[in-house]
């Protein structure tokens, strides 16, 4: 008995050491780029001769960088609020309509654009957009981002309204609550969290996004993933791993506030 | 306060056919029972009652009004749902003014319904609780109190106690049979559980199938079931299967597979031929319970038929007691006669008692005897 305790502990043990230790050489190249940025000479070397904040200083004084910073904001933000719209109304218009033919290519639709590869979908955009007047201006990059976050976002709000009680729609009806304010009332205030984690969610896929960005973007409106890519083909300096910390920094404090605004109310309720 | 009137009624799910033909005209102030077993179609008839069901054929119509396109939301109905449906992320308070909001009444005058609302179902004080902590007979509670404060014209119950245990589901049928007597109001209660339906209707209809097969006073309906589908599941009894051997003016002569000839009386001339089988069935509250006279007494003694004067027959049987259950107020006797399982019950245990391997003697009325043709249709004796 003790015996079978102890050598499920040890395989636990060895399980855990296993996976971290994965972990840990994966995310590696994470800490190098963080500690690469703070380097005081002018390439980059790990770990640095000596440390400093002279590049940070240079990202401040770079009105290149700083627009691209505010590009990829407006983008990201863009996308994040039109990829939501779509996806939360397309998952909640499917438990609608689950029987009907509709409902039934809405998935398959949906899923197309991540199956095309980017590089064939920002040629083809740009071609389009071109054709339609769109070209240089953040809304198509934008319309290119959510082609990619609206699917995403898609199914993470099919999994959270599977878990939707539907009869709660039907009393909110019942009660005299048209379409719109059940919506409001009754199927907004139980998929909050949810809509909120996919609009992240789509937002950090923006963000991330080079190979369309690159086709679709002019120096207008050039994101910080195709600035980098422009920076690194003349010189590989610190300035690139400056630009990579902030963005790790935005990603993981995305993360942080999904994870409290998903959780505060079951905190609050705890404490309560 | 209004009357409901469902005309032909239909609903199919592609090929499948929910509800098929259902008319009826429901009472103002009456409470109905629609009473059947799970897919019979009752909760899709109510549902289309409510609005929440498109019906595919066929008129619904409330107090004279036509009603069947429109939706949930614009008619005077409110149900309670078999799971409550309450909204959890409001307080109790906020579930019982849901409706009225939407309706667009001032806040305090929401407040002060929905308290007395809560008052009324003996929900007082808990007008801040969180629905989710609540037990299923508190939630139960609330739904009504949330469909009542919108004082609708017919309130729809969707099997609302089916989750509850056996002791809170009566006392709440015996609640709400009161505030149906205080509302006056038009109440159409869903229910698979006969004793429910018998406790609260004022008149029952059983659905089949999609089909409403019978409606009517529950005494009538108990007492006077137009097919065998309703005989039997409104209570057990015993089927018993048998063959018309000769008719006269008065009776009908079966053959049956207790071994013995049985005499059916009848007021006319039945419609049955000879050689038709049939199913009899013998409630067990029309059998009565006796040991035989004499250890293996002589069949005529015991067992046959003989045709009254006043057109009664008693007949009786004998068997032997398979088994004994003791189930709490009644004591229920299965036996075997003549290769058949029969059941008999009794209420007092201790008079006479029989255990297994007895010999037992069953008697009953030929009056009280239904018989059922083969298609489940009743002949009318």
């Amino acid at each position: 008995m003790t015996s079978t305790l102890h050598r499920e502990q040890l395989e636990n043990a060895a399980f855990r050491a296993g996976y971290g230790a994965l972990l840990v050489f994966m995310l590696l190249p994470l800490l190098v780029v963080v500690v690469t940025s703070f380097s005081a000479s002018g390439r980059i070397a790990f770990p640095p001769d000596s440390y400093s904040l002279v590049w940070y200083a240079d990202f401040f004084e770079s009105t290149r960088w700083l627009d691209a910073f505010t590009n990829s904001l407006i983008i990201g933000v863009g996308t994040a609020l039109l990829a939501t719209l779509l996806g939360v109304l397309g998952a909640f218009g499917q438990e609608l309509e689950t029987d009907s033919v509709v409902g039934s290519v809405v998935a398959p639709v949906v899923l197309i654009p991540l199956l095309i590869p980017p590089v064939i979908l920002g040629i083809t955009l740009l071609m389009y957009f071109n054709e339609v007047g769109l070209r240089g201006s953040y809304a198509s990059i934008i319309l290119a981002h959510t082609l990619w976050a609206t699917p995403l976002v898609y199914f993470v709000m099919r999994s959270v309204f599977s878990r939707f009680d539907w009869q709660q729609l039907d009393a909110a009806h019942d009660l005299g609550a048209g379409p719109v304010r059940s919506f409001v009332h009754v199927v907004l205030p139980n998929v909050k969290h949810g809509i909120f984690v996919g609009g992240l969610l789509a937002f950090i896929i923006s963000l991330q996004e080079f190979v369309m960005a690159l086709f679709l973007s002019t120096p207008g409106t050039e994101t910080i993933p195709v600035l980098a890519w422009t920076e690194i083909r003349q010189a590989l300096d610190p300035m690139v791993s400056v630009v990579s910390t902030f963005l790790i920094l935005i990603s993981v404090g995305a993360i942080i506030v999904a994870a409290i605004a998903t959780n505060l109310e079951w905190v609050s309720k705890q404490l309560s | 306060m209004s009357e409901i009137t469902l005309h032909e009624l239909e609903k199919q799910y592609g090929e499948t056919t929910a509800v098929e033909d259902v008319s009826v005209e429901i009472e103002d102030g009456e409470l109905l029972c629609l009473l059947g077993p799970s897919g019979s179609g009752k909760s899709t008839t109510l549902r289309m009652i409510a609005g929440l069901e498109t019906p595919t054929g066929g008129e619904i119509s409330i107090d004279g009004d036509d009603v069947t396109d429109d939706p949930a939301y614009e008619r005077t109905t409110s149900t309670v749902f078999q799971d409550w449906a309450l909204f959890p992320h409001k307080t109790v308070r906020e579930n019982v003014e849901f409706g009225l909001k939407m309706r667009g009444v001032p806040a305090d005058e929401r407040e002060q319904r929905a308290e007395s609302m809560l008052e009324r179902v003996q929900m007082t004080g808990y007008g801040e609780d969180d629905p989710t902590n609540l037990s299923g007979g508190q939630k139960q509670r609330v739904a009504l109190a949330r469909s009542l404060a919108v004082n609708p014209d017919v309130l729809l119950l969707d099997e609302p106690l089916s989750n509850l245990d056996k002791r809170l589901r009566e006392d709440m049928q015996i609640e709400l049979r009161e505030i149906h007597e205080d509302l006056d109001e038009t109440f159409v209660h869903v229910t698979h559980d006969q004793d429910e339906a018998f406790t609260l209707a004022d008149r029952i209809g059983i659905m089949d199938q999609g089909e409403l097969v019978q409606i009517g006073d529950p005494d009538e309906v108990y007492e006077n079931p137009t097919n065998q589908f309703i005989e039997s599941f409104l209570g057990d009894t015993n089927f018993v299967d048998a063959r018309v051997t000769r008719t006269t003016g008065d009776a009908v002569y079966v053959d049956t597979e207790l071994g013995t000839e049985l005499v059916l009386p009848t007021d006319a001339e039945p419609a049955v031929d000879e050689g038709t089988a049939l199913t009899l069935s013998l409630r067990p509250e029309i059998l009565s319970i006796d040991q035989p006279s004499a250890d293996g007494g002589t069949a005529a003694d015991d067992t046959g038929e003989q045709l009254a004067t006043d057109g009664s027959s008693r007949t009786a049987v004998t068997g032997t007691v398979e088994n004994v259950i003791y189930r709490g107020s009644t004591v229920r006797y299965s036996a075997d006669v003549d290769g058949t399982s029969m059941f008999a019950e009794r209420t007092d245990a201790s008079t006479g008692a029989l255990s297994a391997g007895d010999r037992i003697r069953l008697e009953w009325n030929g009056a009280d005897v239904l018989a059922f043709r083969e298609d489940g249709t009743r002949v009318s004796l």
